[in-house]
């Protein structure tokens, strides 16, 4: 009985209200529900997040390799991918990378340069313009060793040259995969502003620098002096552009040089002057030569015209084909032309005399044989008469033998003795 | 349900503990070296996922194994003559063993502070080797930069991987001078030189143009001399051509003659002639006396 009497009790309890714990249990309840939903929810999100934090563009001027768990994927040409849109495992599974490939990068070297302050560069004369010394500072000044010129004396020659330059170079990444795996890049010096293709810029520049410095010294020790100032510029700047490339492939960079310019070259200031001269003497070499060249062709010129000089050649060269050089002497000008038509108008004059000649005598001579006396008087007197209607002055003079002697002056032109007396006046 | 889910999630957030703790990558720039209780165990050179005992069980050193470039300070060194030199050289280097370095060097300012040592030692050694000729010479043939460079990198490479694991990919030299004082004597030389050469051009622009001047005189007397020779031809040709009309004067030679002086008189008198003749030639004799003719019988 009393059993059941604790039973029922027990019953009697539980069927009781009890109002404040059901409510703070529900309320706990309720808690953890939404609690563990939110979670879910972040849990979704966090995910969701997770997975789209892998969509990663590659701009139109980079290349991307991807990694994964650090080492690049896929084979062949499918290691490196092109722009676009591209969607990879977030970190750490995979992350991508990317090489600015396009693009084509600057790079000047000044440090062949000899040291100068802006203020330097004023105008000689200027209060703050500092005049350089006599010796170049190797610690601050910039220059390149060339070559003395060769002498062939048979002798050992080490004589050697100073000389300044300036150098631009153009570069351009074009394998991705040995720039990434080889060049020393390191993103965690990126700055503000800047962008990878900066950071990679900023982190091989210096090594750039050096090995172009390293190309030039060890190109231009093969050339003198006047070849890097004017004569050969154009082979150093390949020599070095080799060289250089040789250099960045042996270290399998993935850099190719896209061109190399020597932009200033000049020779150290303390021996600028006699440079100039030398310089000057060379135009002035120039000038003289040219001068001497026209000299040349005005001469043959004037002696023949233009084809003075191959028809000289024709007639002095025993080989060359006679037709040729008789093709040449009509084209003849200037004296030989005028040499040649006095003597062609002598033959012409000649020959056209004789034939003249020959046709009045054979003309004259059945005349003359019928009645020579007649004839040749007849000649005779045409001619005394012609001879003294040209005549200017006649003058008909009494032999001396003769007391009285007769002059007789005829026809005296007037403007003759007029001349005559004006010429002493002049001299 | 709820207690599998939360079983999973807990479950997925410890094995991403345990993944991390005992997984690590090494990337195709690197190479690493794994510890146990500080002793070297193993090198990882191959790019990819790795396993290890989670620290402070094993520990994993990595370093980045791409080039870097060190450029040793500018220093004089003396050549096989005892010329004295200034270069500045640098070396492109990478971490080529990992246990190695890590022993020897360990970070890479260390490795760079040997480095500088051995450069110097090299340098001066190498260098020591050769005469200043063979780095700059009249004679291209007989320089030796880029072989002086070679030695110095096979020598480097040797020493500085069997040293510190270091390997040395490339050595240049950024600058080739000479000492302040010998800037002064190779300036007087080379105005010396560029004085002479000056005289030099000047002489040879003169010579030049007095050959180019010689010669277009020359060849302008031997062309007129050539165009005499011909003028002469023309002219014989024409007098041989009139020699066949003077052929047909031998028929009377004498009328021929006189007629011959009658046109040269006529000629010769041409122009503003004066005339100064007796009053007894013909036909003046005519103003003296009248002639005494008479008819022919």
């Amino acid at each position: 009985m009393t059993e059941q009497n604790e039973n029922q009790n027990e019953q009697i309890k539980s069927q009781e209200p009890r109002p404040k714990t059901d409510q703070a249990y529900k309320f706990l309840s309720d808690a953890l529900r939404a609690s563990f939903t939110l979670l879910k929810i972040i849990i979704v999100v966090l995910l969701a997040l997770f997975l789209l934090s892998g969509l990663q563009t590659v701009g139109p001027y980079e290349k991307a390799l991807v990694l994964t768990f650090g080492k690049i994927s896929g084979e062949g040409e499918g290691r490196v991918l092109e722009s676009g849109l591209r969607w990879v495992w977030p970190y750490p599974i995979q992350e991508i990378v990317r090489i600015p490939v396009e693009k084509k990068i600057n790079l000047a070297l000044d440090s062949m340069w000899y040291y100068e302050r802006p203020e330097d560069r004023l105008p000689q004369g200027s209060k703050d313009r500092r005049n350089f010394g006599p010796t170049l500072n190797p610690l601050i000044d910039g220059y390149c060793l060339t070559r003395g010129e060769r002498q062939d004396t048979g002798q050992e020659q080490s004589d050697y040259n100073i000389v300044h330059t300036k150098w631009q170079l153009t570069y351009q990444i074009t394998d991705p995969e040995s720039f990434f795996k080889n060049a020393y890049v390191d993103f965690a010096d990126i700055e503000a502003g800047q962008n990878y293709a900066d950071v990679i810029e900023d982190n091989i520049t210096s090594m750039l620098q050096a090995m172009l410095a390293d190309a030039v010294v060890s190109t231009l020790v093969n050339y003198t002096i006047d070849d890097v100032l004017f004569q050969q510029i154009g082979s150093i700047t390949d020599h070095v552009k080799r060289s250089l490339q040789d250099k960045l492939n042996q270290i399998q960079s993935g850099i190719t040089v896209v061109s190399i310019q020597l932009d200033n070259q000049a020779p150290p200031r303390q021996v600028a002057d006699a440079f100039w001269a030398s310089v000057q003497a060379a135009n002035i070499k120039e000038t003289t030569i040219k001068d001497a060249q026209s000299y040349y062709d005005k001469s043959l010129n004037e002696a023949g015209g233009p084809v003075a000089e191959e028809l000289l050649a024709a007639t002095e060269d025993k080989n060359t084909d006679p037709k040729h050089a008789e093709q040449l002497w009509p084209q003849l000008a200037g004296q030989a032309q005028d040499v040649i038509a006095k003597a062609e108008a002598y033959r012409t004059r000649v020959v056209e005399n004789a034939k003249a000649n020959a046709d009045y005598f054979r003309s004259l001579l059945p005349e003359y044989r019928k009645s020579p006396r007649l004839v040749v008087q007849k000649i005779w007197q045409d001619t005394v008469q012609q001879v003294f209607d040209e005549a200017d002055e006649k003058i008909i003079i009494q032999p001396t033998g003769n007391k009285n002697e007769v002059r007789i002056l005829v026809s005296r032109d007037p403007a003759i003795k007029k001349q005559e007396d004006e010429q002493p006046q002049n001299k | 349900m709820k207690n599998i889910a939360v079983t999973i999630l807990v479950i997925v957030i410890v094995g991403i503990g345990v993944l991390l703790a005992v997984c690590f990558q090494v990337r195709d720039t690197e190479a690493a070296l794994v510890t146990r209780l500080g002793k070297p165990q193993r090198t990882i050179t191959k790019a990819g996922l790795n396993v290890r005992w989670p620290a402070p069980i094993e520990r994993v050193h990595k370093f980045d194994t791409r080039m870097r470039i060190y450029e040793a300070a500018i220093a004089e060194t003396t050549t096989k003559g005892a010329i004295p030199i200034i270069m500045h050289t640098f070396v492109i280097w990478q971490v080529q063993e990992p246990l190695r370095f890590y022993n020897a060097v360990q970070t890479v300012d260390q490795a760079e502070n040997k480095l500088y040592s051995l450069i110097q030692d090299t340098q001066n050694k190498v260098v020591g080797r050769h005469e200043f000729s063979e780095f700059v010479n009249s004679n291209p043939e007989n320089i030796r930069f880029e072989q002086i460079e070679d030695e110095m990198l096979q020598e480097l490479k040797a020493a500085a991987s069997q040293n510190y694991g270091i390997n040395i990919k490339a050595v240049g030299i950024k600058q080739l001078k000479v000492n302040e004082d010998t800037t002064r004597a190779v300036f007087d030389r080379m105005k010396a030189e560029r004085n002479r050469k000056t005289e030099a051009i000047l002489s040879e622009g003169n010579a030049m143009a007095t050959a180019i001047k010689s010669d277009a005189d020359t060849k302008k007397q031997k062309l007129l001399a050539a165009v005499e020779g011909r003028a002469k031809a023309i002219r014989g040709t024409g007098d041989a051509e009139a020699a066949k009309y003077y052929e047909l004067l031998k028929e009377d030679p004498e009328f021929a003659m006189f007629l011959r002086e009658t046109e040269a008189i006529k000629k010769a008198l041409e122009k503003r002639a004066t005339i100064v003749i007796s009053a007894d030639s013909e036909p003046f004799r005519l103003l003296k006396e009248m002639p005494e003719l008479e008819p022919k019988k």
